[in-house]
């Protein structure tokens, strides 16, 4: 029942998503056909461009249109891109694993360091862990992810030849993973640790330090789950922040993902990679936020 | 204080950026390239021989372009809205919020990365954009703290004084929101520096010619080799940005 509650909703999402930027998309100034005939030279007379408005459907009102493209769309006929000419779902296929693999590693890595770096900064308030964790959230809200980068790549690369910059070789991917999970970090570190702090007001906990449990033991038996549960949630929204920032480290270390394909596209108003784009990333969120919400579920059994 | 005088002297650097620089930021001038810091070049010069304080500042403006129409959209429609929501109850309220929930899943950057894409990259575009992808998480704060002002007693002792809806709003809800409303806004507004920096990066100027501190980090970052300081400044006047707008509106750690 809850499960069918979720697929309608996010069918009905999607749906939204898809209607909404369908609509700006073609409203959109540029005019595709114009540029059509700009970028493959074609001659510009009345014919081709009449020919080119039915062939793509142009001369239909709105609605026809969006349904048209939805069908395709399911179908799995994405359109070809203006630019290169090629069908947009085959380019996508191509780039999409190395955007994912930044995206589900980077944040992958987050959670990984947050639960050590908020369990420590929770158990003790005012140490080493607990100061880092409050001046990384500090340093990643104000110094941008792709700024950082640069720095990097000019000290490990530049100064201490550790890495070649620009090229790519592995680092070109690690560091992207690094930066991308840098902010990440900060915010779900604070989040897990201010759960943890919170389980430690309950009377439960204190139950438990008269046990005999040490105060961290209690936090891990007693407050990790708890915890976890807030920090999954949270993922949820950085899931966003995320794949915005694979976006810049994909231009900043030359990486072929979608982004860079869309960046490259913008230049020639490629209605069809744009909304291409808008759904995938649709699609991204969704999945991302239905297995966070999974794993929440599998952390507290009331909630099934 | 001491914040304040910061934020207006950044304010004011910001400002002037906007007016007058000393030099023409665009002026190529090929003797003088990669001056280094003279008395002339305070901050040097780039590969084309164009005054990078100049440039700094001309971007500034369009930085702070940004930002005060990314704090003011947000601000003024999310509080709108969130008060809205929390004063009207009902089926109304329930549309809002799932209306702004709605859009604070939207990823803020994607949303002006669409925007950019359709309607090119100027400040006012990027901020609109930002702005309008700033109201839903706006909204829903404000919604939730005019909720908690509205079951204190105070209020039911105004309105059985029989004080009307719009003062009420206005004399008891607001005065005792906005507080917190301001150290949010200003949090995102440093925020939006940054994202309006990661756009002009990824290269969605309409115009690119026009210095912008995000699109001078992408044209420069060839030169981390021979000339890193070309690099490390545009990049230092953005986390400034951000952090002075941070510190001064986070001072009560809300």
């Amino acid at each position: 029942m809850r499960l069918a509650r979720f697929g309608i909703q996010s069918i009905a999402g999607l749906l939204a998503v898809s209607l909404a930027s369908f609509s700006v998309i073609t409203l959109m100034p540029a005019d595709p056909v114009a540029i059509a005939i700009r970028v493959w030279s074609l001659p510009a007379t009345e014919e081709t461009v009449a020919a080119l408005r039915a062939e793509w459907g142009l001369d239909q009102p709105l609605p026809v249109r969006y349904l048209h493209w939805l069908a395709d769309f399911l179908g799995g006929d994405w359109g070809r891109s203006f630019r290169t000419g090629e069908p947009v779902l085959a380019e996508f296929a191509e780039r999409l694993p190395v955007s994912l693999t930044l995206g589900l590693a980077g944040l992958a890595l987050a959670i990984g360091l947050a639960i050590p770096l908020g369990f420590f900064s929770a158990a003790y308030p005012g140490g080493t862990a607990d100061r880092m964790s409050r001046a990384l959230s500090v340093f990643v809200q104000a110094v941008p992810a792709f700024w950082l980068g640069l720095v990097l790549l000019w000290v490990l690369g530049v100064q201490l030849r550790w890495l070649r910059p620009f090229v790519n070789d592995w680092t070109a991917i690690v560091l992207p993973v690094l930066l991308i999970a840098l902010h990440s970090v900060a915010v779900l570190a604070r989040v897990y640790r201010r759960d943890l702090k919170e389980t430690a007001e309950q009377p439960h906990f204190r139950t438990a330090l008269a046990k005999g449990l040490s105060e961290k033991q209690a936090l891990w038996r007693h407050g990790h789950r708890s915890a976890l549960y807030a920090l999954l949630s949270a993922v949820r929204s950085e899931a966003g922040w995320v794949i915005g920032s694979t976006a810049t480290m994909e231009i900043l270390f030359g990486l072929a993902g979608i982004s860079q394909f869309l960046v490259q596209s913008i230049a020639a108003r490629d209605q069809m990679v744009l909304q291409a784009y808008v759904m995938v990333i649709a699609i991204w969120m969704l999945v991302m936020n239905a297995g966070a919400n999974l794993a929440m579920r599998l952390l507290d059994p009331r909630l099934a | 204080m001491p914040r304040l005088i910061m934020l207006a002297a950044l304010a004011g650097f910001l400002c002037v950026g906007g007016f007058w620089q000393p030099h023409d930021p665009d002026a190529v001038d090929m003797l003088a390239r990669h001056s280094g810091m003279t008395a002339s070049h305070l901050l040097g010069t780039d590969h084309v021989g164009r005054d990078l304080l100049s440039r700094i500042m001309a971007g500034g403006w369009r930085t702070a372009c940004v930002v005060l129409s990314v704090g003011a959209i947000g601000f003024l429609f999310g509080t709108l809205l969130g008060t809205a929501a929390a004063v009207l109850g009902g089926w109304r309220e329930t549309v809002i919020l799932r209306f702004c929930e709605f859009f604070v899943m939207v990823p803020t950057l994607i949303v002006a990365l669409t925007a950019a894409a359709t309607f090119g990259l100027s400040p006012l575009s990027a901020g609109l954009a930002l702005g309008l992808a700033g109201i839903g998480p706006h909204a829903l704060l404000a919604h939730s703290l005019s909720q908690r002002v509205l079951g204190q007693p105070f209020i039911l002792a105004a309105r059985s004084l029989g004080v009307a809806p719009l003062r009420m709003i206005a004399r008891h809800l607001l005065p005792n929101t906005l507080p917190l409303m301001y150290a949010y806004v200003g949090n995102q507004a440093g925020l939006a520096a940054v994202a309006y920096a990661s756009l002009a990066f990824i290269g969605l100027g309409a115009d690119p010619s026009k210095p912008d501190w995000g699109s001078m980090l992408f044209e420069y970052r060839m030169f981390i080799f021979d000339h890193p300081m070309l690099m490390i400044w545009p990049g230092a006047a953005i986390a400034l940005v951000t952090v002075l707008l941070n510190g001064f509106f986070d001072n009560d750690r809300a």
